[in-house]
Protein backbone atom coordinates (compact mmCIF):
# COMPACT_ATOMS: atom_id res chain seq x y z
CA UNK A 1 0.00 0.00 0.00
CA UNK A 2 1.03 3.71 -0.75
CA UNK A 3 2.43 5.67 1.88
CA UNK A 4 -0.03 8.50 1.13
CA UNK A 5 -2.86 6.00 0.97
CA UNK A 6 -1.99 4.54 4.74
CA UNK A 7 -1.88 8.20 5.68
CA UNK A 8 -5.09 8.69 4.87
CA UNK A 9 -6.60 5.35 6.20
CA UNK A 10 -4.89 6.89 9.31
CA UNK A 11 -6.57 10.33 8.89
CA UNK A 12 -9.94 8.82 8.66
CA UNK A 13 -9.61 6.77 11.65
CA UNK A 14 -8.56 9.42 13.95
CA UNK A 15 -11.12 12.22 12.47
CA UNK A 16 -13.90 8.80 13.49
CA UNK A 17 -11.43 8.63 16.97
CA UNK A 18 -12.39 11.96 17.94
CA UNK A 19 -16.26 11.92 16.70
CA UNK A 20 -16.50 9.42 18.89
CA UNK A 21 -14.85 11.21 21.91
CA UNK A 22 -16.56 14.54 21.43
CA UNK A 23 -20.03 12.79 21.35
CA UNK A 24 -18.70 10.53 25.05
CA UNK A 25 -17.62 14.38 25.81
CA UNK A 26 -21.28 15.62 25.18
CA UNK A 27 -23.19 12.83 27.02
CA UNK A 28 -21.19 13.22 29.83
CA UNK A 29 -21.23 16.80 30.51
CA UNK A 30 -24.75 16.54 30.15
CA UNK A 31 -25.14 14.42 32.80
CA UNK A 32 -26.14 11.19 30.80
CA UNK A 33 -27.64 8.94 33.54
CA UNK A 34 -26.25 5.65 31.46
CA UNK A 35 -22.56 7.32 31.05
CA UNK A 36 -22.29 7.71 34.55
CA UNK A 37 -24.07 4.57 35.18
CA UNK A 38 -21.50 2.21 32.57
CA UNK A 39 -18.32 4.47 34.44
CA UNK A 40 -19.21 2.95 37.59
CA UNK A 41 -19.60 -0.39 36.57
CA UNK A 42 -16.32 -0.43 35.09
CA UNK A 43 -14.88 1.15 38.39
CA UNK A 44 -16.68 -1.85 40.23
CA UNK A 45 -15.91 -4.56 37.88
CA UNK A 46 -12.16 -3.42 38.18
CA UNK A 47 -12.23 -2.89 42.39
CA UNK A 48 -11.05 -6.37 43.24
CA UNK A 49 -8.56 -6.11 40.71
CA UNK A 50 -7.25 -2.83 42.21
CA UNK A 51 -7.76 -3.86 45.88
CA UNK A 52 -5.77 -7.18 45.43
CA UNK A 53 -2.77 -5.27 43.54
CA UNK A 54 -3.08 -2.34 46.37
CA UNK A 55 -2.39 -5.05 48.55
CA UNK A 56 0.55 -6.34 46.62
CA UNK A 57 1.97 -2.86 46.08
CA UNK A 58 0.69 -1.38 49.21
CA UNK A 59 4.62 -2.13 50.66
CA UNK A 60 6.18 -0.52 47.11
CA UNK A 61 4.34 3.05 48.70
CA UNK A 62 5.47 2.46 51.74
CA UNK A 63 9.05 2.07 50.95
CA UNK A 64 9.19 4.74 48.53
CA UNK A 65 7.97 7.37 51.14
CA UNK A 66 9.90 6.33 53.83
CA UNK A 67 12.78 3.96 54.87
CA UNK A 68 12.71 2.94 58.22
CA UNK A 69 9.68 0.12 59.27
CA UNK A 70 7.38 3.06 57.76
CA UNK A 71 4.23 0.33 58.60
CA UNK A 72 4.46 0.50 61.92
CA UNK A 73 5.13 4.27 62.38
CA UNK A 74 2.32 5.11 60.03
CA UNK A 75 -0.33 2.66 62.34
CA UNK A 76 1.08 5.02 65.68
CA UNK A 77 0.76 7.54 64.04
CA UNK A 78 -3.13 7.29 62.74
CA UNK A 79 -3.55 6.02 66.22
CA UNK A 80 -2.29 9.29 67.81
CA UNK A 81 -3.65 11.70 64.86
CA UNK A 82 -7.17 9.76 65.40
CA UNK A 83 -7.19 10.21 68.95
CA UNK A 84 -5.90 13.53 69.02
CA UNK A 85 -8.39 14.81 66.07
CA UNK A 86 -10.96 13.29 68.31
CA UNK A 87 -9.98 15.53 71.46
CA UNK A 88 -9.75 18.18 69.54
CA UNK A 89 -13.51 18.00 67.69
CA UNK A 90 -14.67 17.07 70.71
CA UNK A 91 -13.72 20.73 72.06
CA UNK A 92 -15.04 22.14 69.01
CA UNK A 93 -18.29 20.32 69.26
CA UNK A 94 -19.06 21.05 73.10
CA UNK A 95 -18.27 25.15 72.48
CA UNK A 96 -20.99 24.86 69.63
CA UNK A 97 -23.19 22.47 71.52
CA UNK A 98 -23.14 25.17 74.22
CA UNK A 99 -23.62 27.80 72.09
CA UNK A 100 -26.59 25.92 70.72
CA UNK A 101 -27.73 24.98 74.17
CA UNK A 102 -27.90 28.46 74.86
CA UNK A 103 -29.53 29.64 72.56
CA UNK A 104 -32.43 26.65 72.51
CA UNK A 105 -32.84 27.85 76.06
CA UNK A 106 -33.91 31.30 74.31
CA UNK A 107 -35.94 29.76 71.67
CA UNK A 108 -37.33 26.30 71.39
CA UNK A 109 -37.76 26.52 68.07
CA UNK A 110 -33.79 25.71 67.56
CA UNK A 111 -33.36 23.17 64.73
CA UNK A 112 -30.70 21.08 66.28
CA UNK A 113 -28.40 18.10 64.66
CA UNK A 114 -29.69 14.33 66.30
CA UNK A 115 -28.05 11.28 66.85
CA UNK A 116 -27.00 10.26 63.46
CA UNK A 117 -26.28 7.09 61.62
CA UNK A 118 -22.68 7.02 60.39
CA UNK A 119 -20.92 4.45 58.20
CA UNK A 120 -17.23 4.42 59.11
CA UNK A 121 -15.10 4.27 55.91
CA UNK A 122 -11.54 3.11 55.48
CA UNK A 123 -9.40 5.48 52.63
CA UNK A 124 -8.48 3.02 50.01
CA UNK A 125 -5.80 5.96 48.16
CA UNK A 126 -5.36 8.86 47.58
CA UNK A 127 -6.02 10.64 44.36
CA UNK A 128 -5.17 9.33 41.11
CA UNK A 129 -3.73 11.58 38.43
CA UNK A 130 -2.03 14.78 38.96
CA UNK A 131 -5.12 16.68 38.27
CA UNK A 132 -7.30 15.70 41.27
CA UNK A 133 -5.25 15.94 44.13
CA UNK A 134 -8.50 16.84 46.76
CA UNK A 135 -10.32 13.80 46.77
CA UNK A 136 -9.93 10.60 48.55
CA UNK A 137 -11.59 7.36 47.47
CA UNK A 138 -13.34 5.33 50.37
CA UNK A 139 -14.52 1.76 50.52
CA UNK A 140 -17.96 2.08 51.05
CA UNK A 141 -20.46 2.55 48.24
CA UNK A 142 -24.21 2.89 47.20
CA UNK A 143 -24.39 -1.22 48.65
CA UNK A 144 -23.72 0.79 51.99
CA UNK A 145 -26.31 3.17 52.29
CA UNK A 146 -24.09 5.90 50.47
CA UNK A 147 -25.27 8.17 47.96
CA UNK A 148 -24.02 11.73 46.71
CA UNK A 149 -23.66 14.83 48.59
CA UNK A 150 -23.84 13.47 52.10
CA UNK A 151 -21.18 14.62 54.48
CA UNK A 152 -18.06 12.78 55.59
CA UNK A 153 -16.21 13.44 59.27
CA UNK A 154 -13.84 12.05 61.19
CA UNK A 155 -13.69 12.85 65.24
CA UNK A 156 -12.10 16.12 64.37
CA UNK A 157 -14.85 17.48 61.93
CA UNK A 158 -15.88 18.29 58.53
CA UNK A 159 -13.58 16.45 56.12
CA UNK A 160 -15.73 16.84 53.34
CA UNK A 161 -18.74 15.18 50.69
CA UNK A 162 -19.43 12.41 49.23
CA UNK A 163 -19.00 13.03 45.16
CA UNK A 164 -19.43 10.27 43.04
CA UNK A 165 -20.59 6.87 44.36
CA UNK A 166 -20.25 3.45 43.07
CA UNK A 167 -21.25 -0.29 43.98
CA UNK A 168 -18.57 -0.42 46.50
CA UNK A 169 -16.46 2.63 46.42
CA UNK A 170 -17.23 6.15 46.98
CA UNK A 171 -14.75 9.39 45.66
CA UNK A 172 -15.09 11.85 48.33
CA UNK A 173 -14.45 15.78 47.54
CA UNK A 174 -12.20 17.14 50.32
CA UNK A 175 -12.75 20.39 52.35
CA UNK A 176 -8.99 21.50 51.10
CA UNK A 177 -10.46 21.66 46.98
CA UNK A 178 -11.07 25.42 47.16
CA UNK A 179 -13.95 24.96 45.04
CA UNK A 180 -15.70 23.63 47.72
CA UNK A 181 -18.46 26.27 49.21
CA UNK A 182 -19.22 25.58 52.51
CA UNK A 183 -22.07 27.56 54.43
CA UNK A 184 -20.71 28.07 58.02
CA UNK A 185 -21.67 29.20 61.32
CA UNK A 186 -19.38 31.64 63.60
CA UNK A 187 -19.99 30.03 66.84
CA UNK A 188 -18.92 33.34 68.74
CA UNK A 189 -20.73 35.94 66.77
CA UNK A 190 -23.45 33.31 65.20
CA UNK A 191 -22.75 35.52 61.93
CA UNK A 192 -23.18 32.83 59.31
CA UNK A 193 -21.27 32.68 55.74
CA UNK A 194 -19.94 30.64 52.84
CA UNK A 195 -16.08 29.70 53.01
CA UNK A 196 -14.10 27.38 50.94
CA UNK A 197 -9.91 26.42 51.21
CA UNK A 198 -7.70 28.73 51.01
CA UNK A 199 -5.76 27.56 47.52
CA UNK A 200 -1.91 26.63 48.33
CA UNK A 201 -2.47 27.35 52.30
CA UNK A 202 -3.03 23.55 53.36
CA UNK A 203 -4.76 23.81 56.31
CA UNK A 204 -6.25 27.06 56.15
CA UNK A 205 -9.94 28.09 55.25
CA UNK A 206 -11.52 31.44 54.35
CA UNK A 207 -14.87 33.01 54.68
CA UNK A 208 -15.60 36.42 53.08
CA UNK A 209 -19.25 36.29 52.15
CA UNK A 210 -22.47 36.48 53.64
CA UNK A 211 -26.25 37.52 54.56
CA UNK A 212 -25.21 40.70 57.03
CA UNK A 213 -21.71 39.79 56.74
CA UNK A 214 -19.63 42.54 59.21
CA UNK A 215 -18.26 45.19 57.45
CA UNK A 216 -14.85 46.79 58.81
CA UNK A 217 -16.61 49.66 60.00
CA UNK A 218 -18.21 46.95 62.86
CA UNK A 219 -15.74 46.34 65.06
CA UNK A 220 -17.97 44.68 67.57
CA UNK A 221 -19.22 42.07 65.13
CA UNK A 222 -16.29 40.31 64.70
CA UNK A 223 -15.25 36.75 65.67
CA UNK A 224 -13.04 36.37 68.41
CA UNK A 225 -9.28 34.44 67.58
CA UNK A 226 -9.88 30.93 68.62
CA UNK A 227 -13.74 30.92 68.36
CA UNK A 228 -15.25 27.55 66.76
CA UNK A 229 -16.55 27.67 63.58
CA UNK A 230 -18.98 24.85 62.28
CA UNK A 231 -21.50 24.08 59.43
CA UNK A 232 -24.72 26.07 59.08
CA UNK A 233 -28.16 24.59 59.64
CA UNK A 234 -28.66 26.26 56.07
CA UNK A 235 -25.83 24.69 54.19
CA UNK A 236 -25.93 21.41 52.60
CA UNK A 237 -23.71 19.96 55.01
CA UNK A 238 -25.37 18.16 58.21
CA UNK A 239 -25.14 21.19 60.52
CA UNK A 240 -22.90 21.83 64.04
CA UNK A 241 -20.27 20.13 62.34
CA UNK A 242 -17.03 21.74 63.50
CA UNK A 243 -14.66 23.16 60.83
CA UNK A 244 -11.89 24.74 62.53
CA UNK A 245 -10.92 27.55 64.97
CA UNK A 246 -10.87 31.40 63.72
CA UNK A 247 -6.98 32.34 63.24
CA UNK A 248 -7.24 35.67 61.87
CA UNK A 249 -9.90 38.37 60.89
CA UNK A 250 -8.39 40.98 58.62
CA UNK A 251 -9.61 43.38 55.66
CA UNK A 252 -10.29 42.18 52.68
CA UNK A 253 -8.26 43.14 49.57
CA UNK A 254 -11.55 45.94 48.70
CA UNK A 255 -10.61 47.31 52.63
CA UNK A 256 -14.36 47.77 52.61
CA UNK A 257 -15.16 44.03 54.23
CA UNK A 258 -13.66 41.60 56.28
CA UNK A 259 -12.52 38.00 55.83
CA UNK A 260 -12.26 35.42 58.44
CA UNK A 261 -9.34 33.14 57.91
CA UNK A 262 -10.01 29.60 60.09
CA UNK A 263 -7.27 26.64 60.74
CA UNK A 264 -9.08 23.44 59.66
CA UNK A 265 -9.85 21.30 62.21
CA UNK A 266 -9.04 18.32 60.38
CA UNK A 267 -5.75 17.45 58.48
CA UNK A 268 -7.28 16.15 55.37
CA UNK A 269 -3.97 15.39 53.81
CA UNK A 270 -3.61 12.52 56.14
CA UNK A 271 -6.79 10.28 56.29
CA UNK A 272 -7.12 6.78 57.18
CA UNK A 273 -10.80 6.14 58.36
CA UNK A 274 -13.81 8.47 57.48
CA UNK A 275 -17.67 9.00 58.95
CA UNK A 276 -19.90 9.37 56.46
CA UNK A 277 -23.45 10.70 57.83
CA UNK A 278 -26.52 8.94 56.53
CA UNK A 279 -28.63 11.31 55.94
CA UNK A 280 -30.50 13.25 52.89
CA UNK A 281 -28.60 16.30 51.88
CA UNK A 282 -29.56 18.80 49.44
CA UNK A 283 -27.31 18.76 46.34
CA UNK A 284 -27.32 22.58 45.43
CA UNK A 285 -24.76 25.15 46.88
CA UNK A 286 -26.17 26.94 49.46
CA UNK A 287 -28.14 29.44 48.41
CA UNK A 288 -27.56 32.72 50.36
CA UNK A 289 -28.08 36.34 49.74
CA UNK A 290 -24.63 37.29 49.16
CA UNK A 291 -23.23 40.25 49.95
CA UNK A 292 -20.64 41.19 47.40
CA UNK A 293 -17.46 42.22 48.46
CA UNK A 294 -17.25 45.30 46.29
CA UNK A 295 -20.25 46.83 47.41
CA UNK A 296 -20.47 49.37 49.45
CA UNK A 297 -21.73 49.43 53.20
CA UNK A 298 -24.71 51.91 53.62
CA UNK A 299 -24.26 52.40 57.44
CA UNK A 300 -20.42 53.49 55.81
CA UNK A 301 -18.84 56.24 57.52
CA UNK A 302 -18.43 59.50 54.71
CA UNK A 303 -15.59 60.30 55.83
CA UNK A 304 -14.26 57.32 55.09
CA UNK A 305 -15.93 57.42 51.94
CA UNK A 306 -14.45 60.78 50.89
CA UNK A 307 -11.03 59.53 51.84
CA UNK A 308 -11.57 56.64 49.37
CA UNK A 309 -12.68 58.73 46.87
CA UNK A 310 -10.01 61.39 47.28
CA UNK A 311 -7.48 58.50 47.00
CA UNK A 312 -9.05 56.83 43.91
CA UNK A 313 -8.96 60.71 42.64
CA UNK A 314 -5.09 60.65 42.60
CA UNK A 315 -5.03 58.03 40.35
CA UNK A 316 -4.71 58.07 36.70
CA UNK A 317 -8.70 57.49 35.86
CA UNK A 318 -8.99 60.60 38.96
CA UNK A 319 -6.85 63.02 36.76
CA UNK A 320 -8.51 62.27 33.22
CA UNK A 321 -11.92 62.98 34.81
CA UNK A 322 -10.97 66.47 36.23
CA UNK B 1 -1.50 -7.46 16.98
CA UNK B 2 -2.25 -9.04 19.83
CA UNK B 3 -5.72 -8.06 20.86
CA UNK B 4 -5.82 -10.07 24.05
CA UNK B 5 -2.38 -9.49 24.69
CA UNK B 6 -2.45 -5.28 24.62
CA UNK B 7 -5.84 -5.71 26.37
CA UNK B 8 -3.78 -7.46 28.92
CA UNK B 9 -0.95 -4.84 29.29
CA UNK B 10 -3.53 -2.00 29.23
CA UNK B 11 -5.10 -3.48 31.89
CA UNK B 12 -1.94 -4.10 34.20
CA UNK B 13 -0.46 -0.52 33.39
CA UNK B 14 -4.28 0.88 34.65
CA UNK B 15 -3.88 -1.23 37.76
CA UNK B 16 -0.76 0.08 38.09
CA UNK B 17 -1.39 3.64 37.69
CA UNK B 18 -4.15 3.89 39.74
CA UNK B 19 -3.02 1.54 42.69
CA UNK B 20 1.12 1.97 42.41
CA UNK B 21 1.25 5.81 41.55
CA UNK B 22 -1.72 6.88 44.10
CA UNK B 23 1.28 6.49 46.55
CA UNK B 24 4.70 6.94 44.61
CA UNK B 25 5.38 10.50 43.71
CA UNK B 26 7.65 11.75 42.06
CA UNK B 27 8.28 15.78 43.61
CA UNK B 28 4.55 15.28 44.13
CA UNK B 29 4.01 14.14 40.68
CA UNK B 30 2.81 10.35 39.87
CA UNK B 31 4.60 8.88 36.76
CA UNK B 32 2.32 8.70 33.67
CA UNK B 33 2.34 5.22 32.96
CA UNK B 34 -0.65 5.22 30.61
CA UNK B 35 0.83 8.50 28.79
CA UNK B 36 3.72 6.42 28.41
CA UNK B 37 1.72 3.42 26.58
CA UNK B 38 -0.10 5.55 24.76
CA UNK B 39 2.63 7.28 23.07
CA UNK B 40 4.75 3.87 22.80
CA UNK B 41 2.19 2.30 21.17
CA UNK B 42 1.47 5.56 18.67
CA UNK B 43 5.43 5.21 18.09
CA UNK B 44 5.77 1.57 17.54
CA UNK B 45 2.24 0.80 15.89
CA UNK B 46 2.26 3.88 13.80
CA UNK B 47 -0.82 6.12 12.88
CA UNK B 48 -3.03 3.81 11.92
CA UNK B 49 -3.15 1.69 14.99
CA UNK B 50 -1.26 3.02 17.78
CA UNK B 51 -3.98 6.11 18.03
CA UNK B 52 -6.79 3.47 18.46
CA UNK B 53 -5.31 1.36 21.09
CA UNK B 54 -4.14 5.32 22.73
CA UNK B 55 -7.94 6.09 22.69
CA UNK B 56 -8.59 2.90 24.79
CA UNK B 57 -5.76 3.38 26.94
CA UNK B 58 -7.24 6.85 27.42
CA UNK B 59 -11.01 5.82 28.20
CA UNK B 60 -10.20 3.33 30.56
CA UNK B 61 -8.32 6.34 32.50
CA UNK B 62 -11.24 8.59 32.14
CA UNK B 63 -13.49 6.23 34.08
CA UNK B 64 -11.05 7.20 37.13
CA UNK B 65 -10.53 10.88 36.38
CA UNK B 66 -13.09 13.34 37.53
CA UNK B 67 -12.35 15.09 34.28
CA UNK B 68 -15.30 14.51 31.34
CA UNK B 69 -15.47 10.92 29.90
CA UNK B 70 -13.30 11.20 26.42
CA UNK B 71 -11.23 13.97 27.74
CA UNK B 72 -7.96 11.53 28.17
CA UNK B 73 -9.28 9.30 25.14
CA UNK B 74 -9.28 12.01 22.72
CA UNK B 75 -5.61 13.47 23.65
CA UNK B 76 -4.28 10.39 23.99
CA UNK B 77 -5.18 9.01 20.27
CA UNK B 78 -4.08 12.80 19.41
CA UNK B 79 -0.70 12.78 20.86
CA UNK B 80 0.13 8.65 19.35
CA UNK B 81 -1.33 9.90 15.78
CA UNK B 82 1.18 12.39 16.18
CA UNK B 83 4.25 10.72 17.58
CA UNK B 84 3.01 8.09 14.88
CA UNK B 85 3.15 10.19 11.88
CA UNK B 86 6.29 11.68 13.18
CA UNK B 87 8.37 9.13 14.08
CA UNK B 88 8.05 7.12 10.77
CA UNK B 89 10.79 9.59 9.52
CA UNK B 90 12.87 8.72 12.56
CA UNK B 91 14.89 5.79 12.80
CA UNK B 92 14.42 3.57 15.90
CA UNK B 93 17.44 1.81 17.20
CA UNK B 94 18.22 4.80 19.68
CA UNK B 95 17.58 4.72 23.14
CA UNK B 96 18.58 8.32 23.38
CA UNK B 97 15.20 8.89 20.43
CA UNK B 98 13.01 6.93 22.34
CA UNK B 99 13.66 8.79 25.32
CA UNK B 100 13.07 12.34 23.39
CA UNK B 101 10.13 10.66 21.91
CA UNK B 102 8.62 9.56 25.33
CA UNK B 103 9.27 12.84 27.37
CA UNK B 104 7.72 15.26 23.93
CA UNK B 105 4.88 13.31 23.78
CA UNK B 106 4.32 12.74 27.44
CA UNK B 107 4.75 16.67 27.73
CA UNK B 108 2.33 16.87 24.88
CA UNK B 109 -0.51 14.59 26.35
CA UNK B 110 -0.62 16.11 29.65
CA UNK B 111 -0.52 19.88 28.36
CA UNK B 112 -2.96 19.15 25.94
CA UNK B 113 -4.85 17.26 28.74
CA UNK B 114 -4.94 20.75 31.03
CA UNK B 115 -6.18 23.05 27.99
CA UNK B 116 -8.18 20.79 26.71
CA UNK B 117 -9.92 20.52 29.92
CA UNK B 118 -10.13 23.85 30.52
CA UNK B 119 -11.70 24.07 27.34
CA UNK B 120 -14.60 22.44 28.84
CA UNK B 121 -14.82 23.80 31.53
CA UNK B 122 -12.62 22.48 34.27
CA UNK B 123 -11.32 24.79 36.55
CA UNK B 124 -7.56 25.40 37.54
CA UNK B 125 -6.04 22.87 35.52
CA UNK B 126 -3.44 25.50 33.62
CA UNK B 127 -1.28 27.71 35.69
CA UNK B 128 2.26 27.04 36.60
CA UNK B 129 1.53 23.88 38.34
CA UNK B 130 1.00 22.43 34.97
CA UNK B 131 4.32 22.83 33.48
CA UNK B 132 5.78 21.51 36.25
CA UNK B 133 3.83 18.37 36.33
CA UNK B 134 4.21 17.96 32.42
CA UNK B 135 8.22 18.38 32.86
CA UNK B 136 8.66 16.00 35.51
CA UNK B 137 5.72 13.43 34.22
CA UNK B 138 8.13 14.14 30.67
CA UNK B 139 11.35 13.35 31.97
CA UNK B 140 9.98 9.87 34.37
CA UNK B 141 9.13 8.53 30.97
CA UNK B 142 12.08 9.08 29.55
CA UNK B 143 13.36 7.22 31.62
CA UNK B 144 10.83 4.62 31.56
CA UNK B 145 10.26 4.38 28.08
CA UNK B 146 13.57 1.79 27.19
CA UNK B 147 11.74 -0.15 29.74
CA UNK B 148 8.54 -0.05 28.71
CA UNK B 149 9.98 -1.20 25.14
CA UNK B 150 9.96 -5.66 25.88
CA UNK B 151 6.20 -5.24 26.93
CA UNK B 152 5.33 -3.11 23.96
CA UNK B 153 7.07 -5.44 21.72
CA UNK B 154 5.02 -8.32 23.62
CA UNK B 155 1.79 -7.05 23.01
CA UNK B 156 2.51 -6.18 19.15
CA UNK B 157 3.73 -9.49 18.49
CA UNK B 158 6.19 -9.91 15.66
CA UNK B 159 4.43 -8.12 12.85
CA UNK B 160 5.42 -4.83 13.74
CA UNK B 161 8.93 -5.31 13.46
CA UNK B 162 9.71 -5.20 17.35
CA UNK B 163 11.39 -8.32 18.92
CA UNK B 164 12.39 -7.02 22.13
CA UNK B 165 14.79 -5.12 23.39
CA UNK B 166 17.98 -6.40 22.31
CA UNK B 167 18.03 -4.54 18.96
CA UNK B 168 18.12 -1.15 20.45
CA UNK B 169 21.28 0.78 21.53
Amino acid sequence: MAPAQRTGRARHRLILLTLVAITLLTVDLRGFEAARVAQGYVRDVLHPVNSLASSIFSPVGDIWNSVFQYDELEAENAALQQQLDALSGAAIQAEADSSAYRQLLESLELPYAPDLETVTARVERGPVGNFASDVVTVNKGHSHGLTEGMTVVTGAGLVGRVDRVDGVTSTVQLLSDPGLLVGVRLVSTNDVGLGHAVPGEPGVFIINQGPNWPQISEAELLPEIGSAVVTDADSRYTSDVPIGRVIEVRPASDELSLEVLVQLANDVEDLAFVSVLITEQRDEPPLLPVVPSTSVPLDLDPGLLNDLNAGDSGGPGGEAAQ
Amino acid sequence: MSALRLGALILVALVVQVTVFADVRISGVAPELLVLFAVMLGYWAGPRSGPTAAFVIGLLWDVYLPTPLGLSAIVFALVAFAVGTGGGELFRDSKVQLAAVAAVGTFGAVAGYALLGEVMGQRGLVDLEMLRVALIAGLVNALLAPLSRPLVAWALGPAFGLSGAGDIR
